[in-house]
């Protein structure tokens, strides 16, 4: 393992957080949205 | 793989089936059932996108040709890149405006019910199909990765539980599902690529010990020459545009901008993580150079280099591609189904508690048929090859019909249409079977033949002039939904930052072609060209997409 190594995850797995943050907050909008609308 | 790696692959099944089932309750109406209610955010629609395109025969199947010959087919996965954001910017934002669920939906809005009914009944058999065959060939491939020799176990492995959660939780399911997949195929392949690079001595290892040209990215001759990059770019734009799975996800979108937005994204993100399963399949060249069969090569390389553990996570990810994969499928199916032939022929009256329970009594028939499919693909051999090759020739009509003539052309009626699509169909099969044609030029015969017989048989039939098609026109510019919201999407930006990007969109555009053509010359520019042009093309779109 060198820094080549440690330099394709830290950029791919940065990239994967942020598709995991965004999404799970959008998420929780869409979530309140629905109980909001929950007539 | 030991008990510990299955361990891993049972609590991700359990943890993937409760999540999807927890959807069951959103549910309201069809349009839950469909399309997740029409509310999915840019960043959710792209990794829905994304998770939709790749399956665990993308991983296998293209590493395996990379391992044969070489770099140039990521073009496969970059070139469908690019259309999805050609789709994305100017093709979907027209259908996503007029609110339709399915391709066969907007064919009788244009044409007639019986282009509708027809390409439905069609799309529901195809789709159910390839399902099998891609059902079959990841079980083969997941046999070499997990040791596990069983076809019926991990026929059943990859299907009951995807078949249970998209049945109960319909698109929304798909759609939470989906983003979890994302993240863990592009995971488990981010863990492999470094230990597979470092090993062979990455770039500079490659390059020295791979034949010649097998890192040239267009080559002037070959099965995946600069030809094949240009004709597999036109078949990614019709696929882009007319693919009911890719479709039905950006339908789901809460606005028109946001269909753009998630392409557009979609598209990106999985253009630099194509290098994660092409790049494997070189280094597994220097690594076991003499293999039978190529599409053994990343397998391998996982039971060589990955430890336990770290394997079962791999094996998750891979997993993952797939069943996401089926469950956007599936639900594509039961919703052309449910929306095309239940409610639109055989039960007009049919209320939407009726079309839910159809639409989750086809997701299970399909599932079935998938998995029989599966079974009947070893059987039937050489079929399967000439079923896929004729549906892959009818697509191209498919697209002339739908989005050449009918979003440009208002005098193409539906004799016109069944006229081109048979006539397109035909010419590819008899191009294909009796001259022997290249498949590349088969698809371009097909369409072609399409191309010319629709505008004929229309200006010999009567002309066809309804209330819906002058929709289809306006939708070209807004629609009222965008206009009571205050977000309009500019097809043709009106801005000057919408035309900067417009612009840089279509020197890209240019830069590749060009640097693609220039591949016929053996020229060492015209990779650097096209790579170059390809990246300025996806900086024009994300801007576009963000501007107006």
């Amino acid at each position: 393992f060198d820094w080549r190594t440690w330099g394709i995850w830290a950029i791919g797995f940065s990239i994967l957080v942020v598709w995991i943050i965004v999404p799970i907050k959008e998420f929780k909008k869409l979530l309140k949205k629905r109980k909001e609308k929950h007539n | 793989m030991n008990s510990i790696d299955y361990l891993i692959v049972v609590a991700f099944l359990g943890m993937i089936f409760f999540v999807g089932s927890i959807f069951y309750k959103w549910i309201g109406n069809s349009d839950d059932f469909y399309l997740a209610g029409r509310n999915l955010t840019p960043f959710i629609l792209a990794a829905v996108l994304a998770a939709t395109n790749i399956n665990l025969y993308s991983f296998i199947g293209q590493s395996g040709i990379a391992y044969k010959y070489g770099i140039p087919i990521i073009w496969q996965t970059w070139t469908g890149n690019m259309a999805m954001v050609f789709s994305g910017l100017f093709v979907i934002p027209i259908f996503r405006r007029l609110r339709i669920r399915t391709i066969p939906e907007f064919l009788e809005m244009r044409y007639s019910k019986g282009v509708r009914t027809l390409v439905a009944v069609i799309w529901v058999f195809r789709l159910a199909f390839w399902l099998g065959v891609i059902l079959y060939t990841a079980v083969t491939a997941a046999q070499i990765i997990t040791g596990l020799h069983s076809f019926t176990a991990l026929v059943l492995i990859l299907s009951v539980v995807v078949i249970i959660y998209t049945m109960l939780g319909g698109m929304w399911s798909v759609a939470f599902t989906d983003v979890i997949q994302f993240i863990l195929m592009l995971g488990g392949a981010l863990i492999l690529l470094p230990i597979a690079m470092s090993y062979v001595g990455w770039w500079p290892g490659l390059v020295a010990k791979l034949p010649k040209d097998s890192l040239t990215l267009v080559q002037q001759t070959g099965k995946y020459s600069w030809k094949f990059v240009l004709a597999i770019f036109l078949l990614g734009i019709e696929w882009a545009c007319v693919d009911q799975g890719l479709l039905q996800r950006a339908f789901g979108a809460e606005n028109t901008r946001t269909v753009a937005k998630g392409l557009v994204l979609a598209a990106i993100i999985t253009t630099p993580f194509a290098l994660l399963w092409n790049l494997p399949g070189l280094a597994a060249r220097i690594i076991f150079p003499h293999l039978a069969n190529a599409d053994t090569a990343v397998p391998l390389l996982l039971a060589h280099f990955i430890p336990n553990i770290i394997l079962g996570i791999i094996v998750v990810g891979l997993f993952s591609s797939q069943l996401s994969a089926t469950s956007g499928n599936l639900n594509g199916i039961a919703t052309v189904f449910a929306s095309d032939i239940y409610e639109n022929v055989l039960n007009r009256k049919a209320t939407d508690k009726d079309v839910i329970l159809v639409a989750r009594i086809i997701t299970i028939l399909a599932g079935i048929a998938m998995i029989a499919f599966a079974y009947a693909v070893p059987v039937l051999g050489g079929a399967v090859n000439a079923y896929l090759t004729v549906i892959a020739i009818m697509d191209m009509p498919l697209f002339i019909i739908a989005v050449v003539y009918g979003l440009l052309w208002k005098r193409a009626n539906w004799q016109g249409a069944i006229g081109g699509y048979f006539s397109g169909a035909i010419a590819g099969i008899i191009g294909q079977y009796f001259f022997k044609f290249d498949f590349n030029l088969t698809t371009f015969i097909s369409a072609g033949a399409a191309l010319v017989v629709t505008p004929i048989i229309s200006l010999l039939t009567k002309k066809s002039t309804s209330v819906t098609v002058d929709n289809i026109w306006k939708a070209k510019k807004t629609s009222e939904e965008e206009s009571n919201s205050n977000n309009v999407y500019n097809i043709i930006p009106k801005t000057i930052p919408g035309k900067i990007s417009l612009s840089i969109l279509a020197l890209g555009l240019i830069l590749f072609l060009v640097g693609v053509i220039l591949g016929s010359e053996g020229l060492e520019l015209a990779s650097i060209l096209s790579v170059s042009g390809m990246i300025l093309y996806f900086i024009g779109g994300l801007l576009k997409a963000y501007t107006n």
